[in-house]
């Protein structure tokens, strides 16, 4: 068990650059995910821990030892693949057994290492088969139980689950948690699924285009995104974004929206941000803001009711006995607790902590 | 109505005749050497111009050139032997050039990997001479080193080749996978990458040993008597006497016979796929 620290890495291919500058100390024991879409360099990040990329600058430590010219056998760090990766001329048995047959454990010592393993994964039953006789989830497994098996320093998984089926996804996520847990092994975990990065990490890295945008507890990046990429990228549906002016405290965007913010410095144009889930229905004598409903959508756990006012839309998430018709006017109420303004040219929070 | 279905279905069926007569005689055109070759390795010399399908087999063909003076089984024994080496040598050199044109980044890859193919635009009639010469100074004439040698330079280019294309078609996330789990490259070259492009190595290998099998311009020029194969030892059979067609059938078979076994290996691995289950 170990600490991962990336100190000012910087991964170029010609002249596209991957990952910029790049610094980031993963505690030990620590559930650590990179969440970013798809080209944002969070999967080269982590094959740059695992050895699988040379970075071009910058120093990778694991445990205090700089590891950038050992190859990845030497660095003692098991990885999940997306397709899983195993090796199909191989049992599962095999498969599970094969990093250990490579450190020289043999025999009955190797079997039964190998069967713990399957069985914290239960696979148990399946010890015999070939990787082409198995399930999807399955073979996840057979990964999983192949990455425990030996008890690294470091896990690496590079979106194990999106080759799932959704609701094998939701079971596989638990048992992943529940692993991590247990072994109390530091973890790097790169996904695109922000319901992972929420449900798993103690903390997520939200990556953009090569660079980490915020690094936080998926409480803090929920509750206090700090730029308007992590806000529009963290949530689903997506946090609304209003374009607007503030000045003196004060927010004001076409179509009658007004907000105080409770923001003293910033006057100009800004962005102000509310989670769906922030707005409510109200009476419209008693609301922030009249507007049109343009659809009406219902989840099954509650109703997503999409308004129009000014050219700006908005969701809130209604109680799911609520019902209106297309076009009926209401009104909405903003939690002002739970407002964000950003600059609308840096692109930065303005609230403060 | 009817008329015109009828008019189409014996359009069809003529059709249908005359892809069947094309393909009955590109058969025929293939086969009947083969099978003329089959007939007269059992025929006794008396036999040799007869027409007829029916006549009594006979062995002695086999016998004389298995004896005195035409000793075949020692030019058989030549030929396993270059073969044998050059496959044996090949096979593992190629792979692991084929490896690391396949997953390596180097400079002028691209130019490298074309060069290796072109060394073989050369026609081997203009290099023959070179080669005796060499040979001959490196007192190596005569040899199954020279044989080997010079196979393992015609063979190996082509080799590469083909197991680079096996190569490509493997995705690599199970070879990353072991040198995450402790592998060393070579390692993973041998417990993972082999495995998986197995059915490609075999066909590879029974293409190098085909080609070198059957070499003869080389064979002709680099040997005398210790290391003469089958095809220039077929040659033999050309005396002031005549042509000894009997003699040369019976070789003939002997020669055919790896090929129809090596055929049949080819066939069986090209079945089944070897990557099921390791990706997706």
């Amino acid at each position: 068990m170990a600490e991962v620290i990336l100190r000012n890495v910087t991964k170029r291919w010609g002249g596209f650059v991957a990952v910029r500058d790049q610094s980031l100390s993963i505690r030990d024991g620590e559930f650590m995910v990179l969440l970013g879409p798809s080209g944002c360099g969070k999967t080269t990040t982590m094959r740059m821990v695992a050895g699988l990329e040379e970075p071009t600058a910058g120093d990778i430590l694991i445990g205090g030892n700089r590891v950038n010219d050992l190859p990845p056998r030497e660095r003692d760090v098991a990885m999940v693949f997306q397709s899983y990766g195993l090796y199909p001329h191989m049992t599962v048995a095999e498969n599970i057994g094969y990093p250990l047959k490579l450190r020289g454990i043999r025999g009955a010592e190797r079997e039964r290492q190998v069967r713990a393993a399957a069985d914290k994964v239960e696979l148990g039953e399946l010890l015999h088969r070939k990787p082409r006789e198995l399930s999807g989830g399955q073979r996840q497994r057979v990964a999983l139980a192949r990455a425990i098996v030996r008890r690294p320093t470091v896990f690496l998984m590079d979106e194990p689950l999106s080759n799932l089926d959704a609701k094998l996804r939701v079971s596989t996520r638990a048992e992943i948690k529940h692993l991590q847990f247990e072994l109390g092994v530091t973890t790097i975990y790169v996904t695109h699924d922000q319901i992972e990065a929420m449900t798993l990490a103690h903390r997520v890295a939200v990556m953009s285009q090569g660079e980490i945008r915020q690094l936080d507890t998926p409480e803090a990046i929920y509750d206090r995104p700090a730029d308007l990429f992590v806000a529009g990228f963290i949530g689903s549906p997506p946090m609304n974004l209003v374009t607007g002016q503030h000045s003196n405290g004060v927010f004001i965007a076409a179509g009658g929206l007004r907000a105080e913010t409770g923001v003293a410095r910033h006057a100009g144009s800004a962005v102000l941000g509310i989670r769906p889930e922030d707005v409510t229905v109200a009476p419209p004598d008693a609301a922030d803001l009249v507007a049109q409903v343009y659809a009406v959508e219902l989840t099954g756990e509650a109703v997503l009711v999409t308004v129009i006012a000014g050219g700006s839309r908005l969701i809130a998430k209604a109680d799911r006995a609520w019902r209106a018709e297309m076009g009926a006017t209401i009104g909405v109420k903003l939690d002002s607790r739970r407002l964000h303004l950003f600059d609308a040219e840096t692109t930065k929070r303005l609230n403060p902590e | 109505m009817s008329d015109r279905a009828a008019a189409a279905r014996r359009r069809r069926l003529v059709w249908k005749g005359l892809e069947a007569a094309i393909l009955l005689g590109m058969l025929f055109l293939i086969l009947f050497p083969i099978l003329w070759m089959a007939l007269t390795a059992f025929k006794r010399p008396v036999d040799l111009f007869d027409l007829t399908i029916l006549f009594t087999p006979t062995l002695d063909n086999f016998r004389t050139i298995f004896g005195a003076p035409w000793n075949i089984g020692r030019t058989l024994l030549n030929s396993t032997i270059v073969a044998g080496l050059t496959v044996l040598i090949s096979v593992p050199a190629s792979t692991l050039a084929a490896y690391a044109f396949s997953r390596f980044e180097m400079p002028f890859k691209g130019a490298l990997f074309f060069t290796i193919l072109a060394t073989q635009f050369i026609p081997a009639v203009v290099v023959v001479l070179p080669f005796y010469l060499l040979f001959r100074d490196l007192g190596l004439l005569d040899t199954h080193l020279a044989l080997v040698v010079v196979n393992l330079a015609i063979v190996t280019p082509f080799a590469t080749w083909m197991l680079k294309g096996f190569l490509d078609a493997v995705p690599t996330e199970s070879e990353e996978a072991a040198l995450v789990d402790g592998a060393t490259r070579l390692r993973v070259i041998l417990d993972v990458v082999v495995p998986m492009i197995w059915p490609g190595v075999v066909v590879t290998a029974v293409f190098c040993f085909i080609l070198t099998w059957n070499e003869f311009l080389f064979a002709l020029i680099l040997t005398r008597d210790d290391a003469v194969t089958l095809p220039v030892g077929i040659t033999r059979f050309r005396t002031e006497r005549g042509d000894l067609w009997e003699l040369i059938a019976a070789a003939g078979i002997l020669i055919s016979i790896p090929m129809f076994l090596l055929a049949s290996v080819i066939q069986r691995h090209f079945v089944r796929g070897m990557t099921g289950g390791a990706v997706k």
